[in-house]
């Protein structure tokens, strides 16, 4: 008889996490490549930039290998459609990261004064907000031994909490930034103001898909 | 002793020795894997309560195969093809097993050696000497069993989801529910065998008083089990990053497991007891059809297995399992990993309980479908990473292919006997 050790598959949560920690080499140089733009040095940009495709690219192989190494056999405690699902969620945020940097390449942009702060004070609320999902993926592990419930399960709860806040504050800046961008419109050319609405948009979105991971993982949880 | 007799005893020895060889790694190695006993501790403890369990629990499921499959009677006449038939069942059956495990092939020993004697008994004697109604009440409980496996295994580990993962203090929670769980396992343990179970050593209870004595031995171990775990404190996990409640919360669980590890080695024990009950009969059960035909020279109506031979079986079990079961053992202990003490012990009591009520109604069952029923609950039951579910194709498949597997040899076999006459 084969004996039951053939009854225990690879469990997909560290390939999972591994994905994760792709994105998130995506999202963590954003601060150096808003750094470059300020201090307007496009050579710099340029490479930034090339690095977070590069890396996306990466997000995407990894992702690829998840999906087409996923057998229809294997029984995870969660089940495979919202597997499957985070795993999308999360490419889509590096997909996001790239957005952003290509954005920023498209032509030399200058980062007006009024705005300067707030900027910021935006791109650092959003790269909290995905920090916070960050952890909670690599909490999966601990999660199961758990079994999805109990005090581990609250602390994830928790941490859910945290990035729908985060989300929340990253739209109110973003809401004072649009008003700024508006105000000075006579100081910036028809395709400068495009892009800059776009470049928020973009960053938006990376607290946005955060909370929508948040949510998603929420969803696995078995508490009220 | 003759010729036959001593063919026909080392057979049944080598089929032992394969049981002991192979299967025994499946009730052992959760408990080496997760660390609750070394190896060395796990061959000991496996030895003793398998042989305990051939020896003393053995007799049921036996004389099932002894008498139950095939209708002896139409063989009456010639009483010899019987000793040859059983002779053959178990060479085939026996070499069956060797190559499949050598080739890590879906078989089961107890659906091999099924499918050797009713194989045997349907082409020898004609269809009408196999006992069909039986062979279709053994082909059921191969079917029930994974199933009432994987149902109590899924049970017990919602109750310690309930009761341990979800509360706010695991630990205060496992002090509670130690003892409780303790009662339950021993009172279940000592029903099934002290109910005209354990027939070798002539005790005779009605039933008010088994269950009496069951529930008090269950009450003194739950009273053992409290005074133990009285006193065992958390260490918190010294982890950066968490929380001073979440850093408890863990290290609660880490010593919930902990204590858990010996909740484990309970468990797996019992399987090795009821392993040892239920697959000795895979060896004896021809192996005694055939000696009582040889002593008496006729098939007499109500034989009964002799104690000596479930001795022998079990010391086959003991030698298979020191000579090449230790390093079974050894390899899958070190690949399971994901069976922690809780999910061990919910896996192995769901599929202990199983095959020790099968045993006690004299079912012989595959030992291995269970326990894989009963992990199959524990996943159920969102207490597992990743299980692969091509192992239920595996079952399936044994179910289908092991008649002819154990029947096609044998009758080969049988046909060599008659000719070297």
């Amino acid at each position: 008889m084969r004996s039951i050790f053939n009854l225990f598959g690879k469990s997909p949560f560290a390939a999972l996490q591994s994905h994760m920690d792709r994105v998130a080499a995506c999202i963590r140089l954003l601060p150096a490549l808003i750094k470059s733009v300020e201090v307007r040095d496009p050579a710099q940009t340029e490479r930034i930039a090339h690095e977070i495709g590069e890396l996306e690219n990466q997000a995407d192989i990894t992702k690829n290998e998840i999906r087409n190494h996923l057998p229809k056999s294997i029984f995870l405690p969660i089940d495979r459609g919202a597997l499957l699902e985070i795993l999308s969620i999360q490419d889509n945020i590096a997909d996001m990261a790239e957005d952003v940097a290509v954005l920023l390449t498209l032509k030399p942009l200058q980062i007006l004064p009024e705005f300067q702060e707030d900027f910021h004070a935006f791109l650092h609320k959003n790269s909290e907000a995905f920090e916070v999902v960050y952890k909670i993926i690599h909490e999966l592990h601990e999660l199961c031994e758990f079994s999805f419930g109990g005090i581990e399960a609250e602390k994830v709860r928790g941490m859910v909490d945290q990035v729908a806040f985060l989300e929340h504050e990253a739209d109110l800046i973003q809401r004072k930034l649009l008003r700024n961008l508006f105000q000075s419109e006579e100081k910036l050319t028809f395709s400068t103001f495009h892009l800059w609405q776009r470049v928020f948009e973009a960053i938006a979105g990376i607290s946005n898909l955060s909370e929508k991971l948040a949510n998603r993982i929420r969803m696995t949880l078995e508490i009220a | 002793m003759s010729f036959w007799l001593i063919l026909i005893l080392v057979a049944g020895f080598f089929m032992a020795w394969n049981i002991g060889a192979n299967d025994v790694a499946n009730a052992m190695g959760t408990s080496v894997g997760s660390g609750a006993l070394t190896l060395r501790q796990a061959i000991f403890v496996a030895g003793i309560l398998e042989f305990a369990g051939a020896f003393f629990f053995g007799s049921h499921v036996s004389e099932t195969i002894q008498k139950g499959l095939i209708h002896e009677q139409i063989f009456a006449e010639t009483p010899f093809v019987v000793v040859q038939g059983m002779l053959a069942s178990l060479i085939a059956a026996g070499t069956w097993l060797m190559i499949a495990s050598y080739y890590g092939w879906p078989v089961s020993t107890t659906h091999t050696i099924v499918g050797a004697v009713v194989g045997f008994g349907a082409i020898v004697g004609g269809i009408e000497a196999v006992e069909w109604r039986n062979v279709a009440f053994i082909a059921s409980s191969w079917i029930l069993s994974p199933l009432l496996g994987g149902i109590l295994a899924y049970f017990i580990f919602q109750l310690l989801r309930r009761q341990l993962f979800y509360k706010k203090d695991p630990l205060q929670a496992a002090k509670k529910l130690m003892p409780f769980l303790v009662w339950i396992f021993v009172a279940i343990l000592s029903v099934i065998l002290l109910y005209n179970g354990l027939r070798n050593v002539h005790l005779k209870l009605n039933l008010a008083s088994t269950l009496a004595i069951c529930i008090g031995l269950g009450a003194v171990a739950a009273l053992i089990t409290f005074c133990l775990v009285k006193n065992i404190a958390s260490t918190p996990l010294p982890e950066k990053g968490l929380s001073p409640g979440l850093a408890k919360a863990h290290g609660d669980l880490a010593t919930v497991e902990n204590m858990f590890s010996y909740l484990q080695v309970m468990s797996a024990c019992l399987m090795a007891f009821a392993h040892g009950a239920n697959d000795v009969a895979n060896a004896i059960g021809p192996l005694s059809a055939a000696v009582n035909i040889l002593q008496t020279g006729t098939l007499t109506a109500s034989t009964t297995v002799p104690t000596w031979a479930l001795g022998l079986g079990g010391v086959g079990i003991v030698i298979g399992l020191a000579t090449w079961g230790w390093r079974v053992i050894e390899t899958v202990g070190k690949k399971i990993t994901e069976l922690t003490p809780t999910r061990g012990f919910a896996a192995e009591f769901g599929a202990a309980t199983t095959i020790l009520l099968a045993s006690r109604l004299g079912m012989p069952i595959s030992t291995t479908h269970t326990l894989v029923g009963a992990v199959l609950g524990v996943g159920m039951a969102r207490g597992l990473e990743a299980l692969n579910l091509s192992m239920i194709r595996d079952i399936v498949a044994s179910w289908l292919i092991t008649i002819p597997a154990g029947a096609i040899p044998t009758i080969a076999i049988y046909t060599f006997l008659q000719l070297m006459l």
